[in-house]
């Protein structure tokens, strides 16, 4: 293992690993939850396939529609391709960009690829598309204030918001991770998490079901390649979430601490494994609660608000 | 992560930090009987929230060297977790607690206002018992300061619950939990307080129990109906 990689390469195998990874984790997903229904489901590696097939299709984009229909899924890939630099996914130290941008940075980069994803509904004219677009949005706005206090609990428990800080905390010792602004914190940005990626309590992730409809309606009419970038984007911004709440707040263990060829294989398998185990946890909630209403989503989100300002509650008076 | 020198919020020892996560799971017991919708998820919740209390009496006779908590723990166990949750359901059996009829058992829509709003409000009565006890500067030996803090919050919060929910089952639930939250508070301030003033307390939680349930009985058997809503035409 005398084999040490340069730093350029670890932080491009970041993305890599990310954008390698994210389709298998969904298919995962999709597997075992058709498993617990009962279902053969498909393979584990169909979502590959599926976006390989979607790269060989011709592209359409319904009349009228301006540039920013096809812009829109570019420009949340880069986004999704830019956050990996900015998060611990191999590496227990800051690599060299890991320092441009904090907790918040990372969740401006991925509000903007939502944006863009909403915009480019937008420009369609249909109505489908629009609707998710715009249910994005509301329910968005009321998920903000969870992640700001979230973000709150981190600076308050470390001084700085930058996530490798909040990961060296935690692995420090155990009094960091029973200390209840974590616990709250890390249930917080889990259901955060669900919402988010469009799982069940919120959304159902497969299926036609139109009027229930939000991540997962803005893309109807995007068609080929364009639709290929929106799936496989959806799928890295789920894994990049994943990687967030795993390697920063749940589980910061198996990360590279030097740049050494074989740690950082090591990592690139535990993250795998880690974010494997957390799809089967949320395969397992999928099948285990119904979908909310629509207007009960604020509800859900009223829960993990009060999850995230609790934490910081018990933080004022020193003991959390 | 060398050169940041900001302020920051040191972690509590294991063992205040398992003891502060222990009242805040009794708080969050608090927030979610705002959300119960069926009359025996609500006696359910008030049962776990109860258990928690006793799980805490039981570290804090085990850490502090308390013997006499360990009885207080097992008493209290035994009449808020299997007593009192079974006396209400026998008194409650003939009116769907036991779910013969859905119609009796179901509480869901007994909010004076919208579940999230509720929350948003309960939050800042859980922030104005925080920041009160902040104030007051009252230190515990035995418990850290948070948990006594998290404890009136319970206390508050379960004033809110008898406030804006209007059905009796909720109500009393409120009352049942909101003697939960002095209870943590005792145990917090006075863990070493008299064990006879702590039996007594739980007897007289018994025959609230008692009485809740008769009036419960009581009322849906005049009202016909769980909702308190129907008492204001008692008005002169």
């Amino acid at each position: 293992m005398s084999l040490v990689l340069p730093i350029p390469v670890v932080q491009c195998l970041q993305v890599v690993t990310i954008a390698g990874a994210a389709p298998g984790v969904s298919g995962l997903i999709s597997k075992v939850e058709a498993r617990l229904q009962g279902r053969a489901g498909p393979r584990v590696l169909q979502p590959y396939h599926d976006i390989r097939k979607l790269f060989r299709k011709e592209a359409l984009a319904p009349d009228g529609s301006t540039w920013v229909f096809l812009a829109g899924p570019l420009i949340a890939m880069t986004c999704y391709l830019t956050v990996p630099l900015l998060i611990p996914v191999l590496t227990t130290f800051g690599l060299p960009l890991g320092y441009m941008g904090d907790i918040l940075g990372g969740g401006f980069i991925l509000s903007l690829a939502s944006f863009m994803v909403a915009v480019s509904a937008l420009d369609t004219g249909s109505p489908y598309a629009q609707l998710g677009a715009s249910r994005a949005k509301t329910f968005g706005a009321i998920t903000e204030p969870v992640i700001l206090f979230v973000v709150f609990t981190v600076a308050l428990v470390t001084g700085t918001d930058l996530p490798y800080a909040l990961a060296a905390t935690v692995r420090s010792s155990a009094s960091q991770i029973v200390r209840p602004a974590h616990l709250l914190a890390a249930a917080a940005l889990f259901m955060v998490i669900l919402y988010e990626t469009g799982r069940i309590p919120v959304e159902t992730h497969t299926g036609t079901n139109e009027f229930g409809m939000i991540e997962e309606a803005r893309p109807f009419e995007h068609s080929g390649p364009y639709f290929a970038l929106l799936k496989w984007g959806s799928a890295m911004k789920q894994l990049i979430l994943y990687t967030i709440l795993l390697n920063v707040f749940v589980a910061p263990w198996g990360l590279a601490a030097t740049p050494d060829a074989g740690s950082v294989l090591l990592a690139i398998v535990s993250l795998v494994g880690k974010a494997a185990l957390l799809g089967v946890v949320v395969a397992v909630i999928d099948n285990s609660f119904a979908k909310l209403r629509l207007f009960k989503i604020t509800e859900f989100v009223a829960a993990a608000f009060l999850l995230a300002v609790l934490g910081v509650f018990t933080l004022y008076l020193g003991g959390g | 992560m060398s050169g940041i020198t900001a302020a920051t919020v040191a972690a509590p020892s294991v063992l205040s930090g398992g003891a502060n996560v222990i009242a805040v799971g009794v708080l969050l017991a608090e927030f979610g009987m705002f959300r119960q919708a069926l009359l025996r998820d609500q006696v359910r919740l008030y049962a776990a929230q109860s258990a928690l209390i006793s799980v805490l009496a039981v570290v804090v006779a085990a850490t502090r060297h308390l013997p006499d908590l360990y009885v207080l723990a097992v008493l209290s166990f035994a009449l808020k977790v299997v007593i009192v949750p079974i006396v209400l359901r026998r008194l409650l059996r003939g009116i769907g607690l036991t779910g013969e009829d859905a119609r009796w058992s179901d509480i869901a829509g007994s909010h004076a206002l919208s579940l999230a709003s509720t929350v948003l409000i309960a939050i800042a009565v859980a922030a104005f018992g925080f920041f009160s006890v902040a104030a007051l500067g009252i230190r515990s030996p035995v418990l850290p300061t948070t948990a006594l803090a998290v404890s009136v919050a319970v206390t508050l919060v379960a004033f809110m619950l008898m406030i804006v929910r209007r059905d009796v089952i909720s109500q009393a639930i409120g009352f049942l939990s909101l003697e939960n939250g002095v209870s943590l508070t005792a145990l917090v301030v006075a863990a070493g307080m008299p064990l006879i003033l702590e039996v007594a307390f739980l007897f007289d939680l018994l025959v609230v129990a008692v009485v809740f349930g008769l009036l419960i009985r009581v009322h849906h058997g005049r009202a016909e109906s769980m909702s308190t809503a129907d008492l204001t035409s008692l008005r002169g």
